[in-house]
């Protein structure tokens, strides 16, 4: 396994990811610093479409959402695309609207994309991609699913971060 | 303009809270104009459709957008009208025109099918808040209003911001019986009014209350009546809330999924 990675362990297996500093510095040192505060440990995927992405980072088990720190900067406009393996910041219709929750893609979202610097066309920041474990996300986004309260799509059996561990080679970021 | 034909009596809104901030909240309301209050005879909005209002004169965007939006729906043919509500309350007579819709005074009366429904925004029936219902005599004179309205649009925008603030920190402080409708106040609300449903909003506490009036001045024939109040819902980014009024004078509540938070 390479060293400068963070490793989500989930009840599905690991996903290893690496972040990109250099493309999406502020969605990265705000992915890296919900890792170090064990912000993750305890969420679940609550948002698995198949065809499409698994979103997760931000609600637990009982649906309640968690409290995120406040919304950063959209940095959709870096160059990195939607596709399969990335990772990128969900939002709401905001576009610098985005806290903790990402989402990996499952397909190549070209719609979500950046186009332009507009309420429809800003998309959505890729800062990361999986480097190993996609038989985990492949896994993931087979689950069964179904609605609780207002929200679709929500797996019928809870899909959950356990731990988060960060490589040493990410201390002096 | 044909008003007849069409499958909904009224529709009533109210708490929608519009701002900025929350553009999923006023996309929502942009839906639901044209796709579901076009379908009605008549919208009721009963207040704080706007988190804040300091003037008709208000150039921002996303007001001009609720505005022009509003005046379609009116065009087309639905009756659009309005109650203050505690936080615009200084709606007035040029949004009125702008709009095509009707300001109605707190406690505005239907009869339909031998029903009669009483419309209110609710804050004045949250007698057990003193302090406010103290400022809100002296803020609604009329006079006032006028003198305030005359004032630069940036130090309107300042009272109201600062006003806003400041309502949040106190209400933070108050018990959750306060902040309520207080029982009797409502009662005496059904009874002045010989109403038999009543629909507000204001508490943010969506729900369907049966209240059995007892006669005490003989204002209710035989001794007892059945009344029920409607209590609409606040809109918020997950979910929104809308009464529907049929022919018959029935009114079904519902709420409906605005946005389920966060999302690719």
């Amino acid at each position: 396994m390479a060293d400068n990675m963070i490793t989500l362990h989930t009840n599905y297996g690991e996903i290893v990811i690496e972040l990109d500093f250099d493309k999406a510095p502020m969605s990265s040192a705000n992915f890296l610093q919900y890792c170090r505060d064990g912000f993750y440990t305890g969420t679940i995927f609550h948002r698995v479409i198949d065809g499409f992405m698994v979103q997760g980072g931000g609600m637990l088990s009982d649906m309640s959402e968690k409290e995120s720190r406040g919304p950063i900067e959209n940095e959709a406009d870096n160059g990195l695309k939607n596709e399969i393996g990335t990772l990128a910041m969900a939002r709401t219709q905001d576009p610098h609207s985005a806290s903790s929750q990402f989402f990996i893609n499952v397909a190549d979202n070209v719609f979500l994309n950046h186009t332009d610097k507009n309420p429809q066309g800003w998309g959505y920041a890729v800062f990361a991609k999986v480097v190993e474990g996609m038989d985990a996300v492949n896994e993931i986004k087979e689950v069964p699913t179904g609605s609780a309260g207002p929200h679709q799509d929500v797996p019928d059996n809870d899909v959950t971060i356990d731990a988060v561990t960060i490589s040493e080679a990410y201390a002096d970021r | 303009m044909n008003t007849t034909n069409r499958p909904i009596k009224a529709l009533f809104i109210s708490d929608l809270h519009l701002r900025p901030e929350q553009p999923a909240v006023a996309e929502a309301f942009f839906d639901f104009l044209d796709q579901q209050a076009i379908h009605a005879e008549a919208l009721y909005i009963l207040g704080d459709l706007f988190e804040a209002w300091w003037g008709d004169d208000n150039p921002d965007p996303l007001p001009r957008r609720i505005i022009a939006a509003l005046k379609q729906l009116s065009q087309r043919g639905v009756a659009l009208y309005f109650i203050h509500g505690n936080r615009d309350f200084t709606i007035g007579k040029r949004f009125s025109e702008e709009t095509g819709c009707t300001l109605l005074s707190d406690a505005h009366q239907i009869d339909i099918n031998g029903k009669r429904i009483l419309l209110m925004h609710g804050d004045t029936l949250c007698s057990d808040d003193i302090s406010y219902q103290k400022y809100r005599r002296i803020i609604r004179k009329p006079l006032l209003l006028r003198l305030l309205g005359k004032l630069p649009q940036k130090i309107r925008r300042n009272i109201a911001e600062k006003g806003r603030a400041k309502s949040q920190q106190s209400n933070n402080n108050k018990a959750e019986y306060i902040m309520d409708v207080n029982a009797e106040t409502v009662k005496q609300q059904f009874v002045e009014h010989s109403a038999d449903i009543m629909i507000h909003g204001h508490t943010h506490r969506p729900g369907r209350h049966a209240i059995e009036l007892s006669d005490t001045k003989g204002n209710i024939k035989g001794n007892t009546k059945s009344v029920e109040r409607i209590v609409l819902g606040d809109w918020t980014e997950q979910q929104g809330w809308l009464a529907t009024l049929t022919d018959a004078g029935d009114v079904a509540l519902e709420s409906f999924v605005i946005h389920p938070g966060e999302q690719p």
